[in-house]
């Protein structure tokens, strides 16, 4: 496999019939900008130390310990030994508990993706599996111990692959239903909503998500050089809230706009400034071509 | 429980524009979390920031982020500075494009995040753009800055609201080329069947069950365990104790849990 090293290897088991397997990382995070933290009143980098909460003196290594608060600064101490305890022994197998149809699959739950290959011996098996949850349109359950903890994790047929995806507890993911609850019941029909599906109409595309370009550091940049120059930084478009009686204005003259540059929409997405871009390309196409319309793009889905 | 929300900001479409906040789907604050202790002491331990070259602590107010532009020649930044980047999408998810719901590749899917209106002034704007991705199938892509980088967002409507996702970049996701090339295409096509019957056995609905976490169980009992033969130590031995002669105390604590603990662990082989 391209020189690329296995995070984990062991078999992938379903029904009785057990496969020889392999897990990849599949995404890694790249760097971000890492500032250093200063002394304002120096100017200088600063070290960190650990210390006494009480006696405010310096705690080397060895002197560090794990505890747990029960109670207001009351502190049960546990050892790393109990703490691996806990771990079950792993059987290095990826047993699948359940299918369950693609259509269930809550991916809020998604922690991170790795690519799941077989070795030699279990490749007959593997493609039966990925076929097989293709064709019955499923993904799989399984669960395994993986780097000291019992992970859960959603298996999919990707490619000639698969692609198994670590999901994250109960208790650390909050339901899309609870987090919404307490939001106004509202329903959009008619003209608004014919309005707002014709603006999406003409925003249609394809996305890639490789192409797309951060420029938070270049930004950055920019600031950093004003600031040293001591010039004050462009300030960003002011933020004007749509009005409840003006919603169907705008949304009247957003579709207007959109119409009037509908002969093609504009790639620009991922693009740095799309927005004045795009608003300039519409007005000069609206004083040219009201013929070049489109036909509406309105489907009856 | 309505959380804080950790960004507000706006929601736009072409010219519907509405206020906004933000929260992550998911949280680490349940999970059973440990603290550095002195095992002298039995005191917590904490951080603290010292100046590299007078060797004294630094006032929390004194902290600043410093952007290298030599060597230990540093710009200082202020909240304020960052916040003014001028970048609209600090501020603005601007939907530029829609795309077919299922289009985004799952391995770009990186964090989950609630996105609902922040006042009641946006309700009807908020339900607008949500309504009509729904009934035309899409979901939004636009862009945001998200911890000091801008990340493409992909917004799906749920429910009565909208989930943001912030995608991973194209150089974080591997090419899965070189992982998948050497895979068979096609499955020995008797042997599909007889997969599909043994998937239709043991399909199940999806429930959150299926993510239970049986190590945090068994630390939760751990610590209860520990807990309780922690209680008389506390009833005979008052505050003042712990107060007067933390050394002591912990010593005593330690005795405790080793016993409990190692009964424990001889009840775990046992089983």
């Amino acid at each position: 496999m391209a020189g690329q090293r296995a995070q984990w290897k062991g078999f992938i088991k379903f029904g009785e019939v057990s496969a020889g397997v392999a897990l990849y990382t599949a995404a890694s995070t790249s760097d971000r900008i890492t500032f250093n933290t200063i002394n304002k009143a120096t100017g200088n980098r600063v070290n960190r130390v650990f210390i006494d909460s009480e006696t405010e003196e310096l705690v080397d290594k060895e002197m560090q310990t794990k505890g747990f608060e029960v109670e207001n600064g009351q502190y049960i101490v546990i050892d790393p030994d109990e703490v691996a305890a806990t771990i079950p022994e792993s059987n290095k197998t990826l047993e699948i508990e359940a299918f369950i149809p693609c259509s269930d699959v809550d991916d809020v739950y998604f922690d991170k993706p790795y690519y799941l290959t077989p070795d030699r011996t279990g490749s007959d098996a593997f493609a039966a599996l990925r076929d097989g949850m293709r064709k019955s349109k499923v993904a799989a359950i399984a669960r395994t111990v993986l780097f000291r903890r019992m992970r859960t994790v959603l298996i999919r047929p990707h490619g000639k692959g698969l692609i198994a995806t670590t999901l994250n507890y109960d208790y650390e993911v909050r339901s899309s239903k609870k987090a919404f609850e307490e939001m106004p019941k509202i329903k959009i029909e008619g003209e608004m909503l014919d309005l707002a599906k014709h603006i999406i109409s003409t925003k249609k595309g394809d996305f890639d998500p490789a192409t797309f370009d951060d420029r938070y550091e270049a930004a950055l940049e920019e600031l950093v050089k004003a600031k040293i120059e001591g010039k004050s930084v462009p300030k960003r478009k002011k933020i004007e809230v749509s009005k409840p009686n003006d919603l169907l204005a705008a949304l009247r003259e957003s579709a207007g706009m959109m119409m009037a540059s509908d002969d093609k929409p504009k790639r620009t997405a991922a693009n740095a400034n799309a927005g004045n871009g795009r608003q300039r390309a519409a007005r000069g196409a609206a004083s040219k071509s009201a013929a070049s319309k489109a036909a509406p793009h309105r489907k009856s889905a | 429980m309505a959380l804080r929300p950790y960004w507000k900001g706006y929601l736009k479409l072409s010219l519907v524009t509405c206020p906004v906040n933000m929260t992550p789907a998911t949280s680490e604050s349940e999970k059973v979390r440990f603290h550095t202790l002195n095992k002298e002491t039995g005191n917590r331990v904490v951080s603290q920031y010292i100046d590299s070259v007078t060797g004294k602590p630094v006032k929390d107010e004194n902290e600043a982020k410093g952007y290298a532009r030599g060597e230990n020649d540093y710009v200082i930044l202020s909240e304020d500075d960052l916040d003014n980047v001028a970048l609209d999408t600090v501020k603005t998810i601007d939907i530029e494009k829609f795309a077919a719901a299922d289009s985004i590749e799952w391995v770009y899917l990186e964090k989950p995040h609630y996105l609902m209106p922040d006042d009641a002034v946006g309700n009807e704007a908020f339900a607008v753009i949500r309504d009509a991705m729904k009934a035309d199938k899409v979901v939004g892509i636009s862009k945001l800055v998200i911890g000091r980088r801008e990340k493409a967002v992909v917004l799906e409507p749920r429910d009565d609201g909208i989930v943001l996702w912030s995608l991973r970049f194209g150089d974080e996701v591997r090419p899965e080329e070189s992982y998948f090339e050497d895979i068979e295409d096609e499955a020995d096509s008797d042997l599909i069947p007889l997969v599909q019957k043994l998937i239709k056995q043991k399909t199940k609905r999806w429930s959150p069950d299926m993510v239970s976490d049986p190590i945090q169980e068994s630390l939760l009992k751990l610590i209860s365990e520990k807990k309780k033969a922690l209680k008389p130590k506390k009833s005979t031995k008052s505050k003042k104790a712990d107060e007067v002669e933390p050394k002591s105390n912990v010593v005593n604590i330690m005795d405790a849990l080793r016993k409990s603990v190692s009964a424990e662990l001889k009840n775990r082989k046992a089983g």
